[in-house]
């Protein structure tokens, strides 16, 4: 059902006032989100687009000049990583606290460790990492560290997404599934799962940007190099564009600055095709659900 | 580790000598062109670059050797194209970590390694690749000169109690400019840094009564003042400086050029003989050639406030840090390469690299002593 | 589900073909596969923190040691001198004069993260507000695109922005509209004073408000999303307004998962390291005087210093951030009880109106 603007107004003056204070708020809220998300955008588009060159996609990086072939691979690579782990994981956890978690001790466990694991800095996550796996199980800087330690970072984040998603799914679709014979699993997934869709996919979305957007703990754990991603798994560091943004930015010569304001373009426009195709493929899968409005 | 103490009073005193003795060594080989060479004397040394087997190399640490590893990196692996040798900036602790831990073949450091970190850690080295030297800068907007300081006015500064650009100390030293009444915004790195370091060191050189003679380090505590600003890396320091009318900034020589781009001006620092000095090309290799026979064999040394006639006071060695013992001779004998094919005059130490970043080439003696290091790599 | 007992309407039946039993078993087996891979899958989390923790501590076991209790009040930060003499406590080898006390460091954490929460809690929800009814669905779709993109805006990107553009133009033009109309009294005085050049307190808590805003606001709006339209409906044919409709129908209806959210929102503020090391000032051993000040928190700290803590041979710089960690991680799970402890008393946890 569309939504448009309320035209009446009550009459009382007092709650005439309140309704009128919730809509100004409303959109001086919008205001103060939009505001600076669009001067962000902006500045990095605008900054980013005098100096563009199509050959950055296809060029390999030389640190403070040339491409960012392996870099926009890299992100690519641990992007898709952390969304196996971490999607495979976060999801079945949130479903699990959701649909099968009986309270107690062992979920508030869970719930908190979840939490707290939200709460880590990814710079400690990164280094510890770096302690315990690159160099305590000589994995060396490489793709394994990195995907563990991004993946613990983004969990919670999809499993708390997942879990309020799911909650928020009206009992009488449940007991409707019911009704109608279906195995609870068979329910859980056709049912459950696909009307909760759009929740989960935001945290999934959330997190994979969380991911992309990270370069500390990428640092300690992937390590860097200026050629492409290899298929093995230790050993080999691996490139990604959050380190040029800021490596680039801190250089003192204008091609290195070049580099880095690609890179940043680059990855805004990675995370806002990501957002696109996501929902196009959410609304598909939406088409006959009823649960909006 | 006696040496890389504060040094004593002997050492300025032989400081001094060998500073003057250097300035004449220097004049005299700026006459050598015309003389026949000197008979008896060894042919001087030239830097041996062995081939290397194929291997693939890593490097990280300073922020400040980044560019530079970036120039020669291309330029050495097409000249050996067996050996792929990436590179990364990512803090010379992490480089010097790196380098310990094995993680990656070779870490580059704005400072050397710290007594402690030798002794635990004794088969890492420390090799001087090339001199880099730091500025001070400053947002003054219509002021062209350059501004004569020392470190007790910057210390002053750093410690608030002098907090307008025409306050009469800094007035008294530049007679005849006309300067500001702007507030003095101090700014210092966020993030722990060489730069700090040589900043730090050069303050506690110069005037140790208001700074603390030991208060030096890639982190300092910064005195809580009104008007600081802390910025993350040289980058941070230029453009927040750019930003800030009023600020006083330490930069790494790299970011000269984008500091003047953005509108800042540089000052004189007086050196330890109590000469103001500009920060150029000549007043840092005199500075550097002070202290070349000085310097240990292991590369070891500050070179801040020396008594250098005409030196700039805050110079320093960049140097690579790494392991003796490599995983297999084929990965030293690569590592060996670079390096020797970095620190030769030829190749990495010529003009063509190191004027594009504003370092000064190593004297040769240290070339030599550098590339005795190098060889013990195995 | 949920101890439900599923009533089996085809199991009845006898004729069926193999491949059709197969599907009927699977059917039957489906739900406990969910349930054990959920089960399995929970183990991530809580092995993830108990390894961080592990490793944490066994790195920051001699800072506990040498640091002891005063850790936690003392407001010294002096990594000593690495390059001088070393000093022996309680058997462990540290830098002469190094000294560490977190106080102001976890004061920074939490006023920040306490400015962030009353900074985006509110703005969240109203933009969720915004985008779900106040807007047309051609308007509301991409704004909501927009506050999902500053979730995947680099931090290093929003810290820019905010220690070059935002800080300087509130520090001239917003912060001393407040500051200089505050008397000099006691509490209120916090509200005045220098208001610096930009970095500081207020800054960063701002800062990291805005980058919690997306994690929050798109979650409640795919939850108000979910709010069947028939309560509100009905609301609205008994003359409510829009916005009592929000705060007596919608907003009841997700508080449990707004809520959540908000927590996770507090958990990234807490954890930012460095977007809030660029616009705080970095100042260590100082607790910031006003809301303006400049200062620092434990997450900022740990980025800007563990470069140089790799510098100190002994290691005890090191072990000291790896102690300030493992403080940050003890704070997050007391803030985190003491909400699971409000939202209980408050019954918000309880099911929500649709699932009784």
């Amino acid at each position: 059902m569309a939504q448009v603007l309320p035209t009446g107004l009550p009459s009382t003056r007092g709650r005439r006032a309140r309704a009128v204070a919730f809509r100004v708020l409303m959109l001086g809220a919008l205001a103060f989100v939009v505001g600076p998300a669009l001067w962000l955008v902006v500045g990095v588009v605008g900054r980013a687009l005098p100096g563009w060159r199509w050959n950055v996609l296809t060029t390999l990086s030389q640190g403070t000049s040339g491409g960012l072939a392996n870099a926009v691979v890299g992100t690519l690579v641990l992007m898709a990583g952390v969304l196996i782990l971490a999607g495979t994981t976060g999801v079945l956890t949130g479903i699990y606290l959701s649909e099968f978690a009986q309270g107690g001790r062992g979920v508030t466990v869970v719930r908190v460790a979840i939490d707290v694991l939200a709460g880590f800095p990814s710079i400690v996550l990164g280094y510890v990492g770096y302690v315990a796996l690159c160099v305590g199980l000589g994995w060396g800087f490489s793709l394994l560290p990195a995907l563990m330690i991004l993946s613990f970072m983004v969990v919670p984040y999809i499993a708390k997404a997942t879990e309020a998603a799911l909650h928020q799914v009206p009992t009488s679709y449940r007991e409707g599934a019911e009704a109608l014979g279906m195995p609870g699993g068979h329910a859980l997934r056709r049912v459950v799962v696909r009307t909760a869709l759009p929740g989960i996919v935001t945290g999934l979305l959330i997190a994979l940007s969380i991911a992309g957007g990270e370069t500390a703990p990428l640092l300690y754990t992937a390590g860097v190099t200026n050629n492409l991603p290899t298929w093995s798994l230790l050993h080999h560091p691996i490139a990604y564009l959050t380190y040029y943004v800021w490596t680039d930015w801190n250089q003192p010569t204008a091609a290195a600055h070049v580099v880095s304001y690609d890179a940043s373009l680059i990855l805004v426009v990675m995370v806002l095709a990501m957002l696109v195709v996501a929902r196009l493929i959410v609304s598909r899968t939406q088409r006959h659900a009823e649960s909006a409005t | 580790m006696k040496s890389i103490r504060r040094p004593s009073l002997r050492t300025i005193s032989t400081l001094a000598l060998v500073g003057s003795v250097a300035l004449v060594g220097l004049s005299s080989v700026a006459g050598a062109g015309s003389r026949p060479a000197a008979k008896k004397k060894p042919a001087p040394f030239t830097v041996k670059v062995e081939t290397p087997p194929a291997a693939s190399l890593s490097e990280t640490g300073s922020t400040l050797l980044y560019p530079l590893w970036n120039l020669w990196a291309p330029d050495y692996q097409s000249q050996f194209p067996k050996v792929t040798l990436s590179t990364a900036g990512t803090g010379s602790g992490t480089g010097i970590a790196d380098a310990a831990s094995g993680t990656v073949s070779i870490g580059s450091s704005d400072a050397y390694l710290s007594p402690t970190t030798l002794s635990s850690n004794p088969t890492l080295l420390n090799i001087p690749l090339a001199i880099s030297y730091q500025v001070i800068m400053y947002n003054l907007p219509g002021l062209t000169a350059h501004l004569k300081l020392n470190g007790t006015i910057l210390t002053r500064i750093y410690l608030g109690k002098i907090t307008s650009w025409n306050d009469p100390q800094i007035t008294a030293l530049n007679p005849g400019v006309k300067i500001p009444s702007l507030p003095i915004v101090a700014l210092h790195r966020a993030d722990g840094s060489g730069d700090t370091f040589l900043f730090s060191q050069y303050l506690a050189r110069q005037d140790g009564s208001e700074w603390g003679v030991g208060n030096y380090g890639t982190t300092v505590t910064w005195p809580a003042i009104k008007n600081q600003l802390a910025e993350q890396g040289n980058g941070g320091m230029v453009s927040g400086c750019a930003a800030t009318p009023g600020c006083v900034a330490y930069v790494g020589v790299s970011y000269l050029t984008q500091g003047l781009g953005d509108g800042l001006g540089y000052g004189q620092l007086r050196n330890g003989n109590g000469q103001y000095v500009m920060p150029t090309a000549q007043a840092v290799a005199l500075e550097a050639s002070g202290y070349t026979k000085i310097t240990p064999a292991n590369g070891t040394i500050s070179m801040i406030n020396g008594r250098v006639k005409g030196g700039y006071p805050i110079i320093n060695y960049e140097y690579a840090i790494v392991n003796t013992k490599q995983s297999s001779s084929s990965t030293a004998k690569a590592i060996r390469s670079v390096l020797e094919w970095a620190i030769s005059p030829k190749f990495g130490n010529g003009h063509q690299y190191l004027s594009q970043v504003r370092f000064q080439p190593l004297p040769l003696k240290v070339v030599e002593q550098s590339y005795k290091q190098i060889q013990k790599i195995k | 589900m949920r101890q439900r007992a599923s009533i089996d309407v085809i199991g009845a039946r006898r004729d069926e073909s193999s491949s059709r039993r197969l599907r009927r078993v699977w059917a039957q087996r489906e739900e406990s596969l969910w349930r054990v891979g959920g089960r399995v899958a929970t183990l991530v989390p809580v092995g993830a923190l108990v390894f961080l923790v592990a490793v944490l501590a066994v790195k920051a076991w001699p800072a506990v040691k040498v640091n002891g209790g005063s850790f936690l009040t003392s407001t010294a930060w002096l990594p000593g001198n690495t390059y001088g003499g070393v000093e022996h406590v309680h058997g462990v080898t540290i830098p002469a004069g190094a000294r560490y006390g977190a106080w102001p460091l976890i004061a920074g954490t939490l006023q920040t993260s306490a400015i962030a929460l009353v900074f985006a809690v509110p703005v969240s929800i109203l933009t969720a507000f915004a985008l779900t009814e106040g807007l047309p669905g051609w308007i509301a779709r991409p704004v909501g695109f927009v506050v999902e993109v500053v979730a995947g805006i680099p931090s290093v990107i929003i810290g820019l922005w905010g220690v070059l553009v935002l800080g300087p133009f509130l520090a001239r033009h917003v912060y001393p509209l407040v500051a200089n109309r505050i008397p000099d009294v006691p509490v209120l005085k916090y509200l005045g004073g220098s208001v610096g050049y930009g970095e500081g307190l207020l800054t960063s808590g701002l800062v990291l408000g805005l980058m919690i805003v997306p994690i929050i606001a798109s979650t409640t709006r795919d939850l108000f999303l979910q709010v069947p339209a028939l309560p509100k409906e009905g609301a609205r044919a008994l003359g409510m307004t829009d916005a009592e409709v929000a705060r007596r129908v919608t907003l009841p209806w997700v508080r449990s998962g707004v809520i959540g959210a908000a927590v996770l929102g507090l958990g990234r503020a807490l954890g930012e390291t460095i977007a809030v090391a660029m616009v705080s000032g970095s100042v260590l051993g100082v607790v910031s005087p006003n809301l303006y000040g400049t200062m620092t928190t434990i997450a900022a700290t740990i980025v800007s210093q563990l470069d140089s803590a790799a510098t100190d041979g002994t290691g005890f710089a090191v072990a000291t951030l790896a102690e300030a960690g493992l403080l940050l991680a003890g704070i997050s799970i007391v803030v985190n009880l003491a909400a699971r402890a409000i939202v209980h008393r408050s019954g918000a946890l309880g099911a929500p109106v649709g699932r009784a």
